[in-house]
């Protein structure tokens, strides 16, 4: 019996210490965004930013693990301290400030675009009766809100993904989402999706999302990444994912 | 005193939230009902192939979570969108979580309900069926005379457990369905508040006193039904608040 | 996974269903067969936790002691009246909070703590994984359909003949003696019937596992489904999510199937020897 409660006292204390190791950084990523971040055929995390996170962890001698955290909860649960660094095609806004803080970006502002299925025509300047789609919680989702929410139907989505798959179904009419992440759609879909009408400048760049108190680590996160901008890997990183960024420069020498 | 300010506060912010999920069970509830009679009989069917059909569809709908059959037949729905819903000018019905959400509440609680009905149908006293056959009643008449009114008799509380956990069923519809415009239901409203200021111990109980309370007016309404219905008896037994594994 | 298999097979085969039977066997739909163990602990660690509670508060529902009755009757009585998945989603972040708010009273100092903002400040923080949730939402389960466990527990014990229990007596058995060799050897087969429609309830509340972070069945069946028109990420398909979920539905009426057997058997066993409608 006693041995028991050694154990359980062991096991609560274990638990515990595991709050106070600080090398060990967990990274939160969604997972559905490629080719930002992505499940691959393996089941692991990939993508652009996953390539990203780990050599920044490298360099700053982190030892880092990426986890799959939905896209709605993932800011609260930052906060919470589940982990320490968001990286999921978070752009920087001053909202999201509010609550939490962000490094240096890591990609350049990017525009956003609208995706439909090829063929269909949409008056961007007196839009309405349409359904848009867009994912819940994204600089998108408040924009469309904004613009065109009085006139139109708003479906907001768990994933990037899902909204694809209503676009793709013809149950909304347009996908409100960044530029980086439908250039590739439209490459693979093989005709059956498009981009059309304006483009939208949104949000200031893409950064890694880090809970206020940890001053420490951001400035870490960020002096790696301005490295990185100017001995040009992160450029090469970026063209490497996101091949309509060629040739560059992004951000090396700036 | 701040509490009661904050409770309050939550009680309003929560109330229009609410009507999405009383509106989610109203709907499918007298649908089901309905529906539930015939697949009840339909098991009861001396058909083969009725009876089959009929067991098949409980059994898939009470063997598997709701979670997963709302998943699956938004994006069957989905699938079918462009070769049928849209040439029909029906599309924007079907894929209505309004429409779509009670419908797939619908299928369950008639696989459900039709398990309870079908057992109370099994139960009815045999004494009262055999004296209405000897009265020369057609079947039409011994079922609305004699099977029927048992039925609803011995079915009733049962189907009142199953009412209530319809209405707690209806929580998980906007887990799965495109949230439209601003239209959040109580859990999602919840979630919403949580992520705010972190603070699980207001809003998560006050949407549970939503539901809670909700349960007990259907309970009590339920209640007074059960009582009308037990009017023949010197003393009207009354439905206990609980054992929800009725369902099972 | 295919490169496993011997030449003359993959021969016979040929390319289309070597390349689907790899598609089905890559590291991504492994991962998903894999994650059934998930839904099998939480169901486990939620049967454990149910029975426990139900025992204990039906023992406090029949208890000398008034406070054990009421705190028995309003464990039983509440928690049916709120949906699972509340009470699922608030059990473990309330924990969490509980825990951290206790630590913090140690480790945060005073102006942290008189600012009241959440989390009170960084040494108080707890970093819960999956398996810590996986744990929390087991014993959440575990709690909501104790309660229900109590309620057919209690209803149980009350069904067992007084007769049989007087007779016990009248051979001289201590009060410990009847009620383990005697009461609660008999109460299981008035219980079973009830008990596994309470498993059944159980079971089928493990498909939200997904809604704490818990890269379950239904998180994967999501993933692997989901339309993929990015080539870097891996096969461009349209929208396959309606297939992978039928294949869920399949799994849980089947686990329900398999349940329902065990359950036969169990009341064969437990109602051996007694002329109650589950003995054989």
């Amino acid at each position: 019996m006693n041995k028991l409660v050694l154990a359980a006292a062991a096991a609560a204390l274990a638990m515990f210490a595991t709050g106070a190791n600080a090398q060990a950084i967990r990274i939160a990523t969604e997972g559905a965004y490629a080719p930002w971040n992505f499940l691959d055929e393996a089941g692991k995390p990939a993508g652009f930013e996953i390539d990203l996170g780990n050599e920044i962890c490298k360099r700053a001698a982190l030892e880092c693990a990426f986890q799959v955290n939905e896209w709605d909860s993932i800011i609260p649960n930052l906060v919470a301290g589940n982990y320490d660094l968001i990286m999921a095609g978070m752009s920087i806004t001053d909202e999201r400030k509010q609550s939490i803080d962000f490094t240096a970006n890591y990609f350049p502002p990017d525009p956003s675009h609208y995706m439909v299925r090829t063929g269909t025509k949409l008056d961007f300047d007196a839009l309405s009766g349409k359904n848009i789609g867009v994912q819940g919680g994204t600089i998108q989702a408040g924009y469309a809100e904004t613009t065109f929410g009085s006139t139109n139907t708003i479906k907001s989505f768990e994933t990037a993904d899902q909204a694809l798959a209503d676009l793709n179904a013809g149950n909304v009419d347009v996908v409100l989402a960044d530029s980086s992440y439908i250039s590739e759609i439209v490459a693979g879909s093989g005709g059956a999706i498009e981009v059309v009408g304006p483009e939208v400048m949104l949000g200031g760049g893409v950064g890694a999302g880090v809970r206020k108190a940890d001053t420490e680590l951001r400035d870490k996160v960020t002096g790696v990444i301005d490295a990185m901008k100017q001995d040009g890997s992160l450029d090469a990183l970026i063209i490497k994912w996101f091949p309509d960024k060629a040739p560059g420069p992004i951000f090396a020498g700036g | 005193m701040e509490l009661i300010t904050a409770i309050a506060n939550d009680l309003v912010i929560l109330a229009k939230p609410a009507l999405f999920n009383i509106y989610f069970a109203a709907a499918s509830i007298p649908i089901g009902f309905v529906l539930a009679i015939f697949v009840a009989l339909g098991k009861g069917s001396s058909s083969g192939l009725v009876s089959s059909l009929s067991r098949g569809f409980i059994y898939a709908f009470r063997g598997s979570p709701f979670f997963i059959q709302l998943f699956m037949f938004y994006s069957l729905a989905l699938a079918f969108n462009l070769s049928l819903w849209k040439p029909l000018g029906i599309d924007w019905i079907v894929l209505n979580p309004l429409i779509l959400g009670p419908a797939v509440l619908v299928l369950n609680t008639t696989a459900y309900t039709a398990n309870i009905l079908h057992g109370a149908m099994q139960n009815v006293p045999k004494g009262e069926i055999e004296a209405a056959r000897a009265f020369g009643m057609n079947r039409l008449q011994l079922f609305r005379a004699v099977t029927w009114p048992n039925v609803i008799r011995i079915a009733w509380p049962a189907y009142t457990n199953e009412v209530v956990v319809l209405f707690h069923t209806t929580a998980l519809v906007y887990f799965t369905l495109p949230v439209i415009n601003d239209q959040k239901d109580l859990m999602n409203k919840a979630g919403e508040l949580f992520e705010k200021d972190y603070n699980a111990f207001l809003h998560f109980p006050v949407a549970g006193l939503y539901f809670l309370g909700v349960s007990m007016i259907i309970f009590f309404v339920f209640g007074r039904v059960y009582r009308h219905l037990m009017r023949h008896l010197p003393q009207a037994p009354a439905i206990r608040f609980s054992p929800r594994w009725i369902r099972g | 996974m295919v490169d496993l298999l011997p030449q003359w097979l993959r021969d016979v085969l040929g390319q289309d269903v070597l390349f689907w039977l790899g598609y089905f066997t890559n590291g991504k739909h492994l991962s998903w067969y894999a994650s059934v163990q998930y839904t099998l602990a939480a169901g486990a660690i939620g049967a454990a936790v149910a029975l426990g509670l139900g025992v204990l508060s039906a023992a406090g529902r029949n208890s000398r002691f008034a406070g054990f009755r009421l705190l028995g009757k309003a464990y039983t009585n509440s928690l049916p009246g709120i949906p699972d998945v509340l009470f699922f989603l608030f059990f473990p972040l309330a924990f969490e909070q509980a825990v951290e708010w206790i630590r913090a009273q140690a480790v945060c100092t005073p102006a942290e703590l008189a600012l009241g903002r959440w989390p009170l400040c960084p040494d108080a923080n707890l970093i819960f994984g999956s398996f810590e949730y996986l744990i929390l939402a087991g014993v959440s389960l575990g709690i909501v359909y104790g309660a229900f466990a109590g309620n057919v527990i209690s209803g149980a014990m009350n069904s067992v003949p007084r007769g049989q229990l007087e007779a016990a007596r009248a051979y001289g058995m201590s009060p410990l003696q009847v009620l383990l060799r005697v009461h609660i050897r008999q109460m299981w087969a008035y219980a079973l019937p009830g008990l596994s429609n309470i498993w059944m309830l159980l079971i089928k509340a493990t498909s939200l596992l997904s809604l704490l972070q818990i890269s379950d069945i239904v998180l994967w069946a999501d993933r692997l489904g989901s339309p993929n028109f990015t080539r870097s990420a891996g096969l461009v398909h349209p929208d396959w999510r309606w297939g992978y979920y039928l294949v869920l539905l399949i799994f849980y009426i089947l686990l329900t199937f398999l349940s329902e057997k065990l359950f036969t058997a169990l009341q064969r066993w437990a109602g051996r020897g007694m002329a109650t409608a589950g003995a054989s």
